[in-house]
């Protein structure tokens, strides 16, 4: 799993590249709440990621939370199918802010 | 994980002479050989006749089973040993894995899924939303957690 850092005005891009598991979430979760700090709105790119598991998620929940702890914005988007299944499946579909291109994250 | 490799895999139809296929891994507790297992399972899952969803899923329900492990009994020691044996018998698909690290909860086999503020726990809420059935014992040589999944259209025996 590999991450980009993107700078926007008022925003910052987090690129994600490979599959998040057990291994590779603890790294992620620094990553963006390192970034989070400095930024009123991260924006995370999810196109490149094949696969999600459950401390992944719990790596973005927690994003999520200090986030809203902080009144800043968390948006996801890119995601594939194997990532959407994993939301469901934990009911965290509607819980996450999530749009399907760049663009409208940007946006949101 | 995709199912998808490129060129369809060829079905099983029928299963050989010798009773179940058997496939069995001995890997480290090391979550860097976690990929490693998904690519397999999500291969003899879609060989076996699961569709692309369901393959995730149970390729999914494995990882997660195997990160508990490495999580819970060897409380992230990286140099234990796992056994993950494979059985495709003609309408399910059959994993068991054993450890020799600290005994498990069996209520969280069983626990129901936590809210979405919560930590933790949503790994065995996956294991125990994808599979039929899944079965956990302690016994003299380490823990032993049995998942199966039935094929489409067949029911579970559970």
């Amino acid at each position: 799993m590999k991450t980009a850092t993107r700078e926007q005005t008022g925003t910052t891009i987090i690129d994600v590249t490979g599959d998040i598991d057990m291994g590779t979430s603890p790294g992620l979760r620094k990553t963006l709440l390192e970034s989070l700090k400095k930024t009123p709105r991260l924006v995370v790119n999810m196109r490149e990621v094949r696969y999600v598991d459950s401390s992944g998620i719990a790596s973005l929940v927690e994003v999520l939370k200090e986030a809203r702890n902080k009144e800043k914005r968390l948006v996801l988007f890119g995601l594939n199918a194997a990532v959407h299944e994993v939301l469901q499946l934990t009911r965290l579909t509607k819980f996450f802010d999530i749009r399907e291109t760049e663009e409208e994250a940007l946006k949101a | 994980m995709s199912c998808d490799k490129g060129s369809a895999p060829e079905r099983l139809a029928t299963l050989p002479p010798g009773g179940p296929l058997k496939f069995r891994m001995r890997m480290a507790s090391d979550p860097r050989l976690l990929s490693v297992v998904r690519s397999s399972v999500s291969e003899l899952a879609a060989v076996w006749g699961f569709e692309d969803e369901q393959c995730r899923r149970i390729t999914l329900a494995v990882d997660e089973a195997l990160s508990n492990i490495i999580r819970h009994a060897y409380q992230n020691r990286c140099d234990q040993e796992i056994d993950l044996n494979l059985q495709a018998h003609s309408d399910c698909l059959e994993f068991s894995f054993l450890d020799h690290g600290e005994a498990a909860d069996p209520s969280r086999f069983c626990a129901e899924p936590l809210d979405e503020i919560a930590t933790g726990g949503r790994g065995t809420h996956l294991i125990r939303k994808i599979m039929d059935e899944v079965c956990y014992e302690r016994l003299p040589e380490g823990n032993l957690l049995r998942l199966k999944k039935y094929l489409p259209g067949v029911k579970s025996k559970a």
